[in-house]
Parts: structure tokens; C-alpha cells; sequence
């Protein structure tokens, strides 16, 4: 992990900042294909948090203050939009995971016995955690946070003074998660009074029928909490099968009864997706994307692979996350959301200048610098001042290479890599 | 290079014979007279290294080496270690003994001492790496498209390969690797200048990598004209006999593999093939193979199928069957862990005893522009795809970036290092090869031949 000097700063202009313009077509016997991406150095201008202005020109005249963007490439900072900051082994004495819990409730007996301890130095351990993904230029997470009778309310508690300590350089949004069950254990009560908090932004949940065999009594809970309340929904969804198609259609028709849902509800994983047959998916792909629900994904790649190419062809909006980087339920996570880019790369295939470009928006929850046209939309004045600099020519090169983070930047705050 | 004694080299070829074969090929080429003097100068260095051993004597202190696993109702749960005293003389591990932390010696301060990593299949001679960013470009006609661009590409790609292949070493040393095995292009486009490029490039950095390098057709031994330069090759230092789809791009199985056992059996070389078609001509090949180093029992051992992406095709019943053949021929298997649309077989190689190793193959070229560089990252990577997760599996996977080496056996009895072995190691920052694997822990340091190369 690369260290990073953290800097606050709130107006100032961004010279020699290498921005993408536009892809270059090549003419070939198949016609013509992009073959590369143009860019220019530009100025950004910054006040507030916000960019105010990109424009290219001689900088002197300004009288701001001036940082000297190197000519390293300009991007969106990365959004990791699935990942459990609370509870994590990173900065701890390595652990494999065992083989010996093999179910859920294994798991949940197993959270039930380590949590008590796991919370004396779940502050600091979410902080390291944070820095590992900072590392990798990422500067947003949509975090879960454990809600059950072991933790009560203490898990949120520790991961929120963690992002109090970092708040000029990352931010969150919650996912309250009752990660044993809404009634396998008694969480009902406690994730109603986390529905209520205003620092909570999504109702959670983890299979219906898996833990708690009640598709319908859960998501009518989830659902009526998040109305009740005003919140978003996000629930992870194991279950293959009929019953994890169940509970899609389920979700399906609430969202559509209710519509302030729409473009606020997310399953996480969906794993079930990745097993229906293509003319059912492609069905369930075209309902998901009416009711403006959404799929995050870690991007299996070990016997199951999620559909993603065919969802968003459908319009369903695909975000990715990391998930565990290193806990109880695997040691794997790298922390940089760029790694997952360059998975979904490799995996589905996009291996030119065109497909790699169109992969950075899974590292950066869905905003890019050129639309597929070609014409610049990304960075804009009125946008926030979130972006990282690459040691990079282009998105396509960044993706494939997993490029270094020279700096990275939340609400115009820089934090320059060390050696810089 | 390959060294005289070395246990990790298949093909056990002759060092000397190699040098001398290696400084002949430069005779007549573009590359300055002052670099054959050198390798002159080096031929007689070595010699007497080899005779009269190797003066370079130092202790490593606070080295932290895997004792033995622990385990907890017949679980292994975590994998012990200790901090020693390992003493390096020249090429080889001298002793390892209790630790002395007050000793004058080299503080390797509590560092995690593993095997060096060895990429078994990389083309150093052809890369971009190091030069500008380029996507690759889908290409009509499949590998015979891609050998016509090569055919146009690879002239100006020469001008600056020593170069490229030097950075691209710099690379793999980062990540851990003390060698490699090298494919170089043998065809009438390169002749023999890509080889001798890599062969520059490879003497720049002889006291800090170690290489074998395989003479690979890349065009065809007969679709392009290039058995003649094939001959060349295996008499100018290299120690495999190369290949790619004798079906698809030479049209016919037997006609390309007698040439290339034919030429392996004359020049006492290894075979090393690229294999990647999937249905029924790759698996004739595969068993056309088998059949040919049956017949040639001096080929077992030192022969290997790259990729054999039709092993994926078989069932279960079918995949076992060749797996016990190619473990009776003795031929290895290299890959580079595909994932996605085809998963190699590989538990299934590894429990019926084939040799299976890993090699990045392209870093960023016309082919791929995905490579890391890092063996740890494959091992890591088929950790995850083949479920290997716990602490025992997480261990074993450590062999892949090693080519077979792990510090303990499956026991959990401490097998690496002893005396005896081959001073190529790496210091990480990791409690374990577990942690390493799962974590793809950083690389702290790189000795290779006992030489520290950062």
C-alpha cells in the first residue's frame, strides 16, 4: 500500500491535467474502428468541492493558486459500491478461512463468537481499511454495516467514528445489514430503529429464504421500512434457484407498487441471474430495468459468472464493489476497484481500446470521461471535484494495466501518492 | 541460464555448451564486438566458479522460514515459523541454523524467506512494454491474421527489443521472479535476430535473471518457411524445441511433431508447445506426443504442452486418463490459468502428479495487453478459481509461482531451504505463503545465484 500525504484545499486551479477529448478512428478492410483515445492538457478549476470550470489557456493571469496536475491523467475518483468496512481481519494476524463452516448459520454462530472481540478495534481497523482502498484511488464506498443482537448498534457506532476521522478524504453511505437474519435472530427490532437513523441510507438484507425461509415476511419488512423511513434498499441475494428467483420477482413487484423505490433499490450479487437460461434472463434483465433496479456485483469468476454484458445491454445499471477484502468469508480482496475493471475485462472479453474505455465505469460507479460517442462529458463544470490522477495515457490503458494512483481527490481535498 | 546442477531445470542442459553456443550465434550480428568480449570474459568467470566454488560467502540473520503447520482437530490452522541464520555461499544455500540476532550479517528483519518465482511461459523477445500504449486489434483470419501482422509488425518491433525485453525483465524481478522461460520467435520475419536480441537483453542481466528460452515458430515450421531457421536456432543456445498448433497452422499433426522430437532428440533439447486448439486435432496432438516420448524415453521430463486448452474440453472420466498418461510420459503442463469461457483442469493434473506450472505469456503485446508479470498473482488467481481458500490449500499454491518448490511438504515437514539449494530467493512482507498467496504480499527483496537484486 502506497502512503499518501493528505492536503485540504478548497480553491485552486489544476494545470497540465491530461484529459481524454475523443477517440481516433482508424480505416481498416472491416472499416473503420477506434484505435485509440486523444487527449489534451487542460485547466480544472476547483472552488468549494465543486469544478467550476475546464478550459485550456495560460494560467497566469488567474491569481488562484496553482497545482501542477504532471500531466497524469485525469479521472472520476473510484466508487467501491459493495464492501463491509466494519467487519474486517486487515491490519490483524493473518487468518485462512476455515472449512469447517460450511452454512450460514455456521457463519452467523461463528460472527455470534468473534464479534464481541472484533469490536474493540473495529474503528481502527476500518481506518487501515479505508487507507487500502484510498491506495487505489478510491474515494466513496457503499458500506454494510452489521445490525444483529451481537453487535446491537456498535458496529455502526465504531464504523462511523472511523469516518469521522476520514471525512476530508472518503465518504459513505450505510447499508444497515442484518447479516444473521431479520428473525433467524431477533434483528427485526434493532434494524427498525437503524430504518430511523439519518445517517443510515439503505435497508439491507441477506437471503430471505437462505436464512431466514420467508421471501415475503422479510422483503415486506425491508420494503416497508425503507417507504416508512425514506431510505434506499440493498439487499444481498445468494440464493440460486427457484427461490432466489422468487424473490427477484418479489422485489420486482413491490418496487413496481411503489414507485419513490425506483432507482434506489439494489440486489447485491444476484447470484441467481447468472444461472437462468438466456431468454429468462433477458426477461428478468427488461423488468429490472422498469423498475430501475439495480445489480451490484464482486464479479465472480470461480464457477459462476454474472451476466453483466446481457444486463446492461437491458439498461439495468451494474455497480461493483469488492466485498470482503480480508475477513472470515474471504481473504481475496485486493481493495482497488480499477482490479475489478481489469477482471471484468478479462472475463467478458473487452479487449480493445473501444471495450477497455467503456470498463472504467465499473471503477468509478458509472461515470466516464467520453460518452460512447466519443465526446467529452466528463469532468464538467458543476460536477464534484472527485477524480484521481493516473499514471496513465488513457481509461483503456488504465483498465488494462491497473495503473498507478498518483493522487486522489474528495470535495477538491488532495492527497498526493508520497514519492510525489 | 540454465546452470549444470540445477534442480529446477528440467532439461539439465550444459551451461558450457550453452555459452558457447550463445557467444558463436553473436558472430555476425548487429550487436557491438565489445559485448562478444564480454561474454568471453564471462565463459572463463564461470568456469572457474564452477570448478574451484564460488568465494561469495554471507549470512542472512532475523530470516523468517515456515516450520511446520499446526493443526486443530486434524485442521491445519495456521503454518508456524521461526527466525533463522541462512548462510549463502555463491549459488548455493549453505546452512541454515538457529538464529543469531546479534550476529554481523545482513538483517533480513523478520521478512518472510520463500523460494524465488519462476515464470514458465513469457515472450520477452516481443513486447510493447515499455514502449506506448496500444490496445490489441481484432484481427480477421484467427492466428493465421495474427502471423500476417507479425509479419508486418515485428520489423520495427526488433529495433528497440533489446531494450523493451530489458524493462520487462525489471518487471518480473519486481514481482519476485529470478527466471524465466522464454519463448523467442523463430521465423523468416525475425530469422534469428529476435533470439539474438533476447539473448543481449538476457547477458545485460546475467548476475541478477536466469533464463531458458525455447525456439518457438510462431509462424509455422512449414505454413512460413521456417524449419531451416529452426535448425539454426537449435544449434545458437537454445534449450527448447518450440511450437504452436501444428493442425491449424501447419495442417498436419505428425508432419510438425516428428520434426520438432526429431530436432529435440538430434540437438538434446526439451519440447515446449503452444497448444491452444480445443477440439479433436488438439487432443490427437496431446496423444501424439504422449506417444512419441514413450517411444523416446530421453524426451520424459524435459517435454511440455503450453496452454492445452483441450484438456477443458474432456469429461471428468477423459480428463483423468490423460492426466495419468502425461504423468507416466512425464510431460508437463504450462498455463496461464485461464478463467471465463475455459478452466483448465488443473486440481485434477496436480492429483494424478503432472507437473503443472504458470507463466504470465503476454504482459502487453498484440496479443494481450493483460499481463501483470506476477507468478504470485496467477497462483493467487487460481486459489480463487479452483476454491483453494483454507490454510493448507492456500500453502500448496505456492508451487505454482515456484514451479514446484514450497518451503514445507505436504506433511507440513520443513523442506526448503537446505543445504544444498540454489541461492534464488525472495524476502516478503508476509507471516506465510498462505498470507503471500491470498494477499499477493509485496516483494521485499529479490537474491538471485545469491546475488541481491534489490
Amino acid at each position: 500500500m502506497s502512503e499518501f500525504n493528505n492536503k485540504r484545499q478548497n480553491s485552486y486551479i489544476v494545470k497540465n491535467a491530461l484529459l481524454e477529448t475523443g477517440f481516433a478512428r482508424e480505416e481498416s478492410v472491416n472499416g473503420s474502428f477506434i484505435h485509440a483515445t486523444t487527449t489534451a492538457l487542460q485547466n480544472v478549476s476547483i472552488e468549494n468541492g465543486k469544478i467550476t470550470r475546464v478550459w485550456s489557456g495560460d494560467i497566469r493571469a488567474e491569481g488562484s493558486e496553482v497545482v501542477d496536475a504532471k500531466g497524469y491523467l485525469m479521472l472520476p475518483a473510484f466508487k467501491d459500491m459493495h464492501v463491509h468496512l466494519d467487519k474486517t481481519l486487515y491490519g490483524l494476524p493473518w487468518q485462512a478461512v476455515s472449512s469447517r463452516r460450511k452454512t450460514i448459520y455456521d457463519m452467523i454462530a461463528y460472527e455470534q463468537q468473534i464479534i464481541p472481540a472484533l469490536l474493540k478495534t473495529s474503528t481502527h481497523r476500518a481506518e487501515q481499511l479505508i487507507g487500502l482502498m484510498q491506495s487505489y484511488g478510491t474515494t466513496f464506498a457503499r458500506t454494510h454495516f452489521n445490525i444483529e443482537p451481537t453487535s446491537g448498534f456498535r458496529s455502526l457506532e465504531n464504523l462511523q467514528k472511523a469516518l469521522e476521522n476520514v471525512k476530508d478524504q472518503f465518504d459513505a453511505d450505510l447499508v444497515a445489514f442484518p447479516q444473521h437474519g431479520v428473525f433467524y435472530t431477533d434483528s427485526a427490532a434493532l434494524l427498525t430503529e437503524a430504518a430511523k437513523l439519518d445517517s443510515v441510507r439503505f435497508i439491507g438484507g441477506v437471503d430471505p429464504y437462505g436464512v431466514d425461509r420467508a421471501i415475503e415476511k422479510v422483503l415486506d419488512l425491508t420494503v416497508g421500512l425503507a417507504l416508512d423511513n425514506d431510505k434506499g434498499i440493498d439487499i444481498h441475494l445468494h440464493d440460486s434457484g427457484k427461490e432466489g428467483l422468487d424473490t427477484v420477482e418479489y422485489l420486482i413487484r413491490k418496487v413496481e407498487e411503489n414507485p419513490s423505490l425506483k432507482g434506489k433499490t439494489f440486489i447485491s450479487h444476484a447470484f441467481v441471474l447468472g444461472r437462468l437460461d438466456a431468454k429468462v434472463l433477458s426477461g428478468v434483465a427488461e423488468r429490472l430495468a422498469e423498475a430501475r433496479i439495480g445489480i451490484v456485483s464482486s464479479i465472480p469468476f470461480a464457477g459462476l459468472v454474472m451476466p453483466i454484458p446481457v444486463l446492461t445491454r437491458h439498461g439495468v445499471q451494474v455497480f461493483a464493489g469488492n466485498d470482503n477484502i480480508q475477513d472470515h468469508w474471504s481473504t481475496f480482496g485486493s481493495g482497488s476497484m480499477l482490479q475489478k475493471a481489469h477482471l471484468m475485462a478479462q472475463l467478458y472479453g473487452w479487449t480493445s481500446e473501444y471495450d477497455l474505455s467503456r470498463a472504467m465505469k465499473f471503477a468509478t460507479g458509472n461515470i466516464l470521461p467520453l460518452s460512447d460517442d466519443g465526446v467529452r462529458i466528463w469532468p464538467a463544470a458543476g460536477d464534484l471535484a472527485e477524480f484521481v490522477l493516473m499514471e496513465a495515457s488513457c481509461s483503456a490503458e488504465t483498465v488494462a494495466r491497473i495503473s498507478p494512483v498518483k493522487a486522489f481527490v474528495h470535495k477538491g481535498n488532495i492527497s498526493w501518492a508520497a514519492d510525489l | 541460464m540454465v546452470k549444470k546442477a540445477d534442480k529446477y531445470s528440467p532439461a539439465g542442459l550444459s551451461r558450457k555448451a550453452f555459452i558457447k553456443n550463445a557467444a558463436w550465434t553473436l558472430v555476425g550480428t548487429a550487436i557491438a564486438p565489445t559485448l562478444l568480449k564480454a561474454r568471453a570474459a564471462d565463459v572463463s568467470g564461470l568456469d572457474s566458479c564452477q570448478n574451484s566454488g564460488d568465494s561469495r560467502r554471507y549470512v542472512l540473520k532475523n530470516v523468517r522460514l515456515e516450520t511446520g503447520f499446526e493443526y486443530r482437530e486434524g485442521e491445519v490452522v495456521a503454518t508456524q515459523t521461526g527466525l533463522f541464520c541462512v548462510e549463502i555461499q555463491g549459488k548455493k544455500i549453505l546452512s541454515v541454523k538457529h538464529n543469531e540476532p546479534d550476529a554481523t550479517a545482513v538483517d533480513a528483519e523478520g521478512r518472510l524467506m520463500l523460494p524465488a518465482f519462476r515464470d514458465m511461459h513469457i515472450h520477452l523477445d516481443k513486447t510493447f512494454y515499455g514502449d506506448k500504449w496500444q490496445a490489441v486489434r481484432r484481427l480477421p483470419g484467427g492466428v493465421k491474421g495474427m502471423i500476417q501482422l507479425e509479419q508486418e509488425i515485428l520489423p520495427d518491433m526488433l529495433k528497440n527489443s533489446v531494450c523493451k525485453a530489458g524493462k520487462l525483465i525489471e518487471l518480473l524481478q519486481s514481482k519476485g521472479s529470478a527466471f524465466a522461460r522464454s519463448h523467442v520467435n523463430i521465423e523468416p520475419t525475425s530469422k534469428l535476430l529476435s533470439l539474438r536480441h533476447l539473448q543481449a537483453a538476457l547477458d545485460d542481466k546475467k548476475q541478477r535473471f536466469g533464463a531458458e528460452l525455447v525456439a518457438f515458430p510462431q509462424h509455422g515450421v512449414f505454413y512460413t518457411d521456417t524449419a531451416p531457421y529452426m535448425r539454426e536456432a537449435a544449434k545458437a543456445g537454445i534449450d527448447f524445441i518450440g511450437g504452436v498448433d501444428p493442425y491449424t497452422v501447419d495442417g498436419a499433426i505428425e508432419r510438425t511433431m516428428d520434426f520438432t522430437v526429431g530436432l529435440a532428440l538430434e540437438f538434446d533439447k526439451g519440447i515446449d508447445i503452444h497448444l491452444h486448439e480445443t477440439g479433436d486435432s488438439g487432443l490427437r496432438t496431446v496423444d501424439y506426443l504422449i506417444k512419441k516420448v514413450e517411444e523416446n524415453p530421453k524426451l520424459k521430463g524435459k517435454t511440455y504442452l503450453s496452454h492445452c486448452f483441450c484438456l477443458a474440453r474432456l469429461d471428468q472420466a477423459k480428463q483423468q486418463d490423460i492426466a495419468l498418461k502425461l504423468a507416466a510420459a512425464q510431460i508437463g503442463i504450462v498455463s496461464t490459468i485461464p478463467f471465463g469461457g475455459l478452466i483448465m483442469p488443473i486440481p485434477t493434473l496436480l492429483k494424478h502428479k503432472v507437473k503443472v506450472m504458470t507463466g504470465n505469456d503476454s504482459i502487453i503485446d498484440h496479443w494481450s495487453t493483460f499481463g501483470t508479470g506476477s507468478v504470485l498473482e496467477k497462483a493467487h488467481l487460481a486459489a480463487q478459481l479452483y476454491g483453494k481458500r483454507t490454510e493448507f490449500d492456500l500453502s500448496r499454491m505456492l508451487a505454482l509461482a515456484t514451479a514446484g518448490r514450497t518451503p514445507l511438504d505436504d506433511k507440513g515437514v520443513r523442506i526448503w531451504p537446505a543445504a544444498g539449494d540454489p541461492s534464488d530467493f525472495i524476502l516478503m512482507k508476509a507471516s506465510c505463503s498462505a498470507e503471500a498467496v491470498a494477499r499477493i504480499s509485496p516483494v521485499k527483496s529479490l537474491y538471485y545465484q545469491g546475488y541481491k537484486v534489490f
